[in-house]
């Protein structure tokens, strides 16, 4: 936790954590201080004045069909993209974790799309996918499907799911290889002498021994979906049609500043927060007893 | 050049836990010090506290007559080199030894002249440009010594330098220490777990046990005239033997077994005492006409040469306890076999088995 | 591997490629799209080839910028991303780089409070917490500044945590040498500790550096002067820009603008943002 020796200065720690704890007390704790305490207040339109209502807000949240909805969608989107990123990312690391040659051309080309901004990734998908004119839905209709997440809600959910996995490939393609890499050779080598075939020696060997990163992944990527998918879905979808790619943390952003109900989105925010928090403490937990080892 | 004078030190930590007890020693100018003990005996917090880089609990820690306990390490006038160098890794060899005496302020020629003149005698001229990294162990080791030299400080300090090295140069290096000692003629304390180091560099020994001193003296007197039970067994391989015995109802001689000891002084014990009996290996003999006689069931045989070492089950009294003996030359015991041996009587040291202290003057 | 065979090694390889081809398809037909005409993509199906106009749909973009999209020329939504972006990073490396300084090095009250306070933020998405922050940032009379886009995104406790894994590692003898070299705290980070941590100090620089790039929904609150929008974030205005029709040659092109600073940093730095992104994230 902390050096054997330490220097003995009176003022000088606390002018060097300063800046960071300035900033995490008025950007972070002062905002969540606010949005805990107006989740138990009504505001009218304008902000002249408030009401205490207590749990009202929460009460008329889970009352809410809409914002049930909102999590079971939520559910999905997340499950779904936490599920296809990492089937694929683990097979194309198990895969360049194999090849000699040519190793480092593929990997360049595997992991550049880390630096693309879900925005971004959101906006190439909606194109290529564009009812009239994307080369995707031109390609879905000559196999019979009529593509248009302009009205089928499911099409357009599945829409930000393939681009938000698509984007989310690389980090874990990287974190796979990396836990690969890790594997002690001669584990393999011996499981190759006791007679093992390549792939019982993966299920048996590898995929246990890669347990640890498979969860740290899973929670990343389920916070992924959570949050950073925001900007995917607001710059494409904008949640639509009709709220079917209405994510939680998008459905915050929708009934505050579009919806201006101010008590209702501060206690979405605060239901948030306390699902980051249970993730985090559950993946603390995990780590701690350092899963299969 | 100065001399240290350490009054009852000590060390707790937050917690309790008691690392150094009651520490008294008085170091001349220009001696050198080793402190020795087994892991944990807190040689280390000593040296540490000195250094400065330990807060002192209790007592009080002069440098040339000046109390230091709460000056900063920079400000002590000491210099320290530590078991794995601590070597800046981003600088370079030369500027490893400036830093130092860059952030004393002193003028670039003194301190270039001070590089040249320590890079000289520690015979690292060609490499001032290089890296840490780019040097081998000794190197690295010569570079840490080298920063130490530049400063001129008034002590040097010495945390178990040599042990990340191995045996061969461990054994150069030390002879080039206590060169360098008697060139520059400093204080030097000097901290270590391996006796032989200990032994072959001390002027005085400072020898030591779960945060007390066991005993203060010169490498003879240690091995000699062993003050405590700990300290003859901690000095000297093989290790002493101890044999069982009780002070006689005279008070003059010791039982072991059938064998009664005629002591050439009296013993400072009532009879009945239980003492123990340590002799060293080389002062073991093969014969019958000695002052004490045991018989040695051969096990082990260590066969190095100039030297036999014969390890194996005394079966003096009764009981059977290891003892071992190092023979000079070529032996052949056969295993089972049984070795007659005695000691002489100025060989022999009585302890008392209860409290460790050593009985006969 | 351990043992020689061929199918399985072309089986490898053909799953790499078809991976390649998922990952890359999508930003080729973004690089082509941009390249064409409004009229050449106004057909079903659009050309997967290069066509003549994307000097024309560049220049236009970069010196006037979309109409639709309020007429920032897109250089200048560039030159605002590198400034929030550079901000961010310098911002973020600079004060967790000593706040963990102070918490590994030295032993004050508190310690241990600040400690976790910083490392709580981890779990707080600015997502999660967008009303109340844009509030704050209001009050203080950030709206519509570079402060107002960087400041509040510069505490992070992944930084943080990351530099203070990495003192950690530092042997303790090393700060003890620096003490006896009479180097104070501050001259002892200044002169050993920030020249030790420059590996560290660059990897996490390319993270941060995408982090702060791809920003998009703190742009979007906090700026409503057009001269202060982000690339990543005027896209939104061009694809859902009301009445008129995406012009989907632009869209594209803009994409492709918006993911060459971030994606040439990965590709130039490999080796130093995997180092990054792993070591970040233990």
């Amino acid at each position: 936790m902390q050096k054997r020796v330490v220097y003995r200065s009176k003022l000088l720690p606390y002018l060097l954590v300063a800046p960071q704890i300035a900033i995490t007390l008025i950007f972070f704790f002062w905002p969540s201080y606010q949005a805990l305490e107006s989740s138990f207040y009504v505001e009218d339109a304008f902000g002249f004045s408030r009401n205490w209502v207590g749990m009202q807000n929460y009460a008329e949240l889970f009352a809410d069909p809409g914002y049930l909805r909102s999590f079971r969608t939520t559910l999905i989107f997340s499950v779904s993209v936490a599920a296809l990123t990492m089937s694929i990312s683990l097979g194309l690391a198990v895969a360049a974790n194999r090849v000699i040659r040519a190793a480092t051309a593929y990997r360049t080309l595997l992991i550049w799309p880390y630096a693309v901004a879900p925005a971004l990734a959101g906006v190439i998908w909606y194109f290529l996918m564009n009812p009239s004119l994307g080369i995707v839905a031109y390609w879905l209709k000559a196999l019979g499907v009529n593509w248009n997440h302009y009205v089928n809600g499911d099409q357009a959910l599945l829409l930000v799911i393939v681009a938000a996995a698509w984007k989310q490939i690389s980090y874990n393609f990287l974190f796979f290889l990396a836990g690969l890499q890790s594997i002690p050779k001669s584990l393999i080598e011996a499981a190759a002498i006791d007679r093992a075939s390549p792939a019982r020696r993966f299920w048996t060997i590898v995929f246990p021994l890669l347990t640890p990163t498979t969860f740290f992944l899973l929670v990343i990527n389920l916070v992924y979906a959570f949050f950073d998918t925001f900007a995917l879905i607001h710059a494409t979808t904008e949640g639509g049609p009709v709220d079917a790619t209405s994510i939680l943390v998008y459905r915050v952003y929708s009934t505050g500043f579009v919806g201006q109900d101010y008590g209702s989105s501060a206690a979405q925010s605060v239901v948030l927060m306390a699902l980051v928090v249970g993730m985090t403490f559950i993946q603390f937990r995990y780590i701690e007893r350092k899963v299969n080892y | 050049m100065a001399n240290l004078s350490i009054r009852s030190l000590g060390k707790t930590y937050p917690g309790g836990v008691s690392a150094v007890r009651d520490v008294d020693i008085k170091i001349q100018d220009g001696e050198f010090i080793v402190l020795v003990g087994p892991s944990g005996c807190g040689k280390s917090t000593i040296l540490r506290m000195i250094a400065g880089l330990e807060t002192i609990t209790t007592g009080d820690l002069d440098i040339d007559g000046r109390r230091v306990n709460d000056l900063e390490p920079g400000d002590r006038d000491i210099a320290m080199v530590f078991q794995n160098y601590a070597l800046y890794p981003h600088m370079t060899v030369r500027a490893n030894m400036e830093y130092g005496l860059k952030n004393e302020g002193l003028p670039k020629d003194e301190i270039a002249e001070r590089i040249a003149e320590a890079s000289r005698t520690l015979r690292l001229s060609d490499y001032l440009d290089r890296k840490p990294r780019q040097l081998s162990g000794g190197q690295r080791q010569r570079v840490a010594m080298g920063r130490a030299i530049v400063r001129k400080p008034k002590v040097f300090l010495f945390d178990e330098p040599l042990s990340n090295l191995d045996a061969k140069l461990r054994t150069q290096l030390r002879a080039e220490l206590k060169a360098l000692h008697a060139r520059l003629n400093g204080t030097f304390i000097y901290v270590t777990h391996d006796q032989v180091e200990a032994m072959s560099l001390a002027d005085r020994i400072v020898i030591m046990s779960e945060g007390k001193i066991e005993q203060i003296g010169t490498p003879m007197d240690l091995y000699l005239r062993p003050a405590t039970r700990f300290v003859a067994e901690f000095i000297g391989t093989p290790a002493m033997n101890f044999i069982d015995a009780t002070v006689g109802s005279d008070g003059h001689s010791l039982q072991i077994g059938e064998q009664m000891i005629a002591a050439d002084a009296p013993i400072h014990a009532p009879a009945g005492t239980l003492v123990s009996v340590g002799v060293r290996p080389e002062h073991l003999h093969r014969g019958q006409d000695h002052a004490m006689h045991v018989k040695l069931k051969t096990g082990f045989v260590e066969q190095l040469g100039a030297d036999t070492i014969v390890h194996g089950e005394a079966s003096t009294n009764g009981t059977a306890s290891p003892l071992g003996v190092r023979l000079q030359g070529v032996h052949m015991p056969e295993p089972g076999s049984e070795l007659q041996l005695g000691a002489a009587l100025s060989d022999l040291h009585f302890f008392d088995t209860a409290s460790g202290q050593r009985l006969n003057t | 591997m351990v043992e020689n065979r061929p199918f399985l090694t072309v089986l490898t390889h053909a799953a790499l490629i078809i991976g390649v081809l998922f990952l890359c398809f999508p930003v080729w037909m973004a690089l082509v799209a941009s390249t064409h005409s409004a009229d050449a993509l106004s057909s079903s199906p659009i050309p997967m080839w290069f066509g003549d106009q994307g000097w024309q749909n560049y220049s236009l973009l970069i010196s006037r910028g979309l109409p639709e999209a309020g007429g920032v020329p897109l250089g200048r939504m560039m030159l605002n991303s590198a400034i929030m972006a550079l901000g961010i990073t310098f911002g973020k490396i600079a004060i967790s780089i000593i706040s963990a300084y102070a918490v590994v090095y030295f032993k004050f009250p508190f310690r241990m409070v600040f400690f976790w306070m910083i490392f709580i933020t981890l779990m707080l998405p600015v997502e999660v917490r967008i009303l109340p922050t844009f509030d704050v940032v209001t009050k203080m009379g950030l709206l519509n500044s570079y402060a107002g886009l960087i400041v509040p995104l510069i505490a992070s406790a992944t930084a943080t945590l990351l530099f203070r894994q990495f003192f950690l590692t530092i042997p303790d003898e090393l700060v003890e040498a620096a003490r006896i070299d009479r180097a104070g705290p501050l001259r002892f980070f200044w002169d050993i500790l920030l020249p030790l941590s420059r590996t560290n100090i660059a990897a996490l620089f390319i993270i941060l550096f995408i982090f702060g790039w791809n920003q998009y929904l703190w742009p979007l609150l906090v700026t409503t002067d057009e001269g202060l929008y982000t690339i990543v974030m005027g896209i939104q205005r061009m694809v859902n820009s009301g009445e008129s029709l995406p012009v989907w040659h632009l869209i594209m092109g803009t994409a492709v603008l918006a993911m060459i600073p971030p994606v040439l940093v990965v590709i130039a730095m490999q080796k130093l943002f995997v180092k990054g992104l792993v070591e970040s994230e233990k």
